[in-house]
């Protein structure tokens, strides 16, 4: 096994070094974010000023251009005064790694400047109530949309057409009607993402309807399933693992509708708080705010994919046989049966 | 009756006491009765026939074999007899009755297992009991049975994706002898397997034949298989798909591997041989000479 070719084409890696490109992918972007943020010389486009020394408008704490320092500096060398004073630092919308780590909990424990402004997990749930109400009323209606289209043509025919125009008109276009309709709080942003999910969903459902392999809707039917029965002993149980995994993907599309929705009427949720903070400067927090949203996108889809692996044990089927395959293999009989006599 | 060909053994000349089994068959009821069915595809204007004029009689607990050409329509046929496909000339009656929607009353065995991959074994030979509309407990006991039938027990809570192909094909046909239909419809169930599988699924199948009462229309294309297996064998021939002959297997049962060199066995084959793969006349003079190695003409 650990003999196998790390660049095999098409060939499935062992699980170790699976582990390992996994950490790399998250671990190489971080290493270059760290080089960039700690070592001097890479990057770090501007000088911050600790002392002006003779130059007459550099103040201390100022940041400005490297070559703009370089240029006060020779002229004031030339003039023989007082040199400026500075060290070289990134622009302030990249804070180091460390600034962003400290964020994540300090943005918690940040008393809001104004009055009625959210706490960040106030923030927080409102983007994900915002989400799951969106997602819930889509999949109410998309889901059997779906199904029924994907099972059969007529309603296919009937709702696919304009479904397919439908999509293309951008969910965020609708948030001035969405307002004037719903009003301008949670309604409208509730509706975008609707909008921009119900179309996909029902599309996107009723393929993987219209995928289920036909030989097994026609072995049914030789078992005697028609009509209802065979919709609900065949066609949905044949499709609600790929309909799962679509509602994962399509839950990822909703969070990326999240921060449209949330600008339309008044500004709510993950998007009013970076906004507050980014107007704030405060980048570090907004940095952090941004990584909690994929953080918990990205956990929550995990956290889906392994209810999917318990709710769906005939899926859980990998490269080689499972511990239980192998377990039944022992149990094969080695000889072929001994033929019993046959009378015609 | 045709002429034979002098070198082919004249199979048809059975002994009396094999004529006298088959005539004890025909006095069974015929449970599949065709009629001149014809199939084409395509609408008018460029039509193609895919079998035309495909006549048999299968009687109660006869041991049917159809063999061909692989594109002659076998497929097509039994899909037609399973209600899945339509006919375009003749009819198909079962038990004097036309055939009709798809039903548990014809028990289909595919190549493709075409097992329910989100039910364990157990609860895929429930399904068509349940159809029926049996209660769970009852329905139960009964897929118990026919497991331990197939000799899969042990394997009831097992997912399909966890069986080797031949335990799939086990299921399968437990699967559908569940609904107790009157005949059991296999397009080449053992296609699939490797050659040792398949010996064995050849001898479980007539295993279960043996104890259970159930008629077979078996399609193959391994004229082996229709030997060791069959009571008569309808040969088809392509272009368009016909009946070129139905054959009366001398083989006495019980069946086993030995008589694979038994002279009936050869002769039956050979008779096979001649109707699946005719002789090609070849021109060796106009046949292309490519030498690929240097070996010369020596080379035999
Ligand atoms: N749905 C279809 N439309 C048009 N032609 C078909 C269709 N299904 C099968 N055929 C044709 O019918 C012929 C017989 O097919 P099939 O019954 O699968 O043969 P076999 O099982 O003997 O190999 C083939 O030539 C195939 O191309
Ligand atoms: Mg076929």
């Amino acid at each position: 096994m650990a003999q196998r070719d790390w660049l095999g084409l098409k060939q499935e890696l062992p699980a170790n070094r699976r582990l390992v490109l996994t950490v790399l992918s998250f671990l190489t972007p971080l290493i270059l974010w760290t080089a960039v943020s700690y070592v001097p010389w890479l990057w770090h486009p501007l000088v911050h000023i600790t002392a002006p020394g003779d130059v007459d408008y550099f103040v201390e704490d100022m940041e400005v251009p490297k070559a703009d320092f370089a240029k006060e500096l020779a002229k004031v060398q030339a003039a023989g005064g007082e040199l400026p004073q500075g060290e070289r630092v990134n622009p302030v919308y990249l804070p180091a790694p460390h600034k962003v780590a400290r964020a994540f909990y300090t943005a918690f424990t940040t008393e809001p400047r104004l009055p009625n402004e959210p706490w960040l997990h106030e923030s927080l749930s409102h983007s994900i109530r915002t989400i799951c109400w969106g997602f819930l009323i889509s999949s109410i209606f998309g889901l059997p949309l779906g199904i029924l289209c994907g099972t059969y043509r007529f309603f296919s025919r009937l709702q696919e057409p304009f479904i397919e125009f439908f999509r293309y008109l951008p969910a965020p276009a609708f948030g001035a009607l969405c307002v004037a309709i719903l009003g301008i709080d949670d309604g409208p942003k509730i509706a975008i993402i609707f909008i921009g999910t119900f179309f996909q969903q029902v599309l996107v459902i009723s393929n993987t309807v219209r995928k289920v392999d036909p030989a097994l809707i026609e072995a049914a039917q030789t078992l005697g399933a028609k009509g209802w029965k065979l919709m609900r002993r065949v066609v949905i149980p044949a499709s609600i693992s790929d309909i799962y995994t679509d509602m994962r993907i399509l839950l990822g599309w909703a969070w990326t509708y999240l921060i449209v929705a949330e600008v339309v009427g008044t500004m709510s949720g993950i998007t009013y708080f970076i906004n507050q903070q980014a107007r704030y400067r405060n980048f570090d927090n907004v940095y952090a705010a941004i990584f909690m949203i994929g953080i918990i996108g990205f956990t929550s889809d995990l956290f889906l994919a392994w209810i999917g692996r318990i709710i769906f044990p005939w899926k859980r089927r990998s490269g080689s046989p499972s511990k239980l395959g192998a377990w039944f293999a022992k149990l094969l009989p080695k000889k072929p049966a001994p033929a019993v006599p046959v009378e015609a | 009756m045709t002429a034979l060909a002098p070198h082919s053994l004249d199979y048809r000349q059975q002994a009396p006491e094999v004529a006298a089994r088959f005539e004890r068959i025909k006095q069974r009821p015929v449970i599949l009765s065709v009629k001149d069915l014809k199939k084409t595809f395509g609408q008018n204007g460029s039509t193609r026939t895919v079998f035309d004029g495909v006549s048999l009689d299968i009687h109660r607990r006869e041991f049917i074999t159809v063999i061909g050409p692989s594109g002659c329509g076998k497929s097509t046929f039994i899909r037609i007899i399973a209600g899945l496909d339509e006919c375009n000339g003749g009819v198909a009656l079962l038990d004097g009755k036309n055939i009709g929607e798809p039903g548990p009353d014809r028990g289909m065995v595919f190549q493709g297992y075409t097992l329910f991959p989100w039910l364990t074994v157990k609860r895929n030979v429930m399904f068509g009991i349940e159809m029926r509309g049996k209660g769970k407990f009852v329905a139960e006991a009964e897929a118990r049975q026919w497991l331990e039938m197939v000799g899969l027990s042990k394997f009831e809570d097992a997912y399909p994706h966890e069986l080797s192909g031949g335990m799939k094909q086990r299921v399968a046909i437990a699967r559908a002898l569940a609904n107790e239909p009157r005949i059991l419809i296999m397009d080449e169930p053992f296609g699939a397997l490797d050659a040792q599988t398949r010996a064995q699924m050849q001898s479980y199948l007539l295993q279960i034949w043996r104890k259970v009462d159930i008629t077979i229309l078996f399609i193959t294309h391994d004229l082996e298989e229709a030997a060791y297996v069959s009571d008569r064998i309808l040969v088809m021939g392509t272009n368009p798909g016909r009946v070129v002959e139905f054959i009366e297997n001398p083989i006495p049962r019980p069946r086993s591997p030995a008589q694979f060199v038994s002279p009936e066995y050869l002769a039956l084959k050979m008779r096979l041989e001649e109707l699946i793969h005719p002789p090609v006349e070849v021109e060796e003079d106009k046949l292309p000479v490519v030498k690929m190695t240097s070996a010369g003409d020596d080379v035999e």
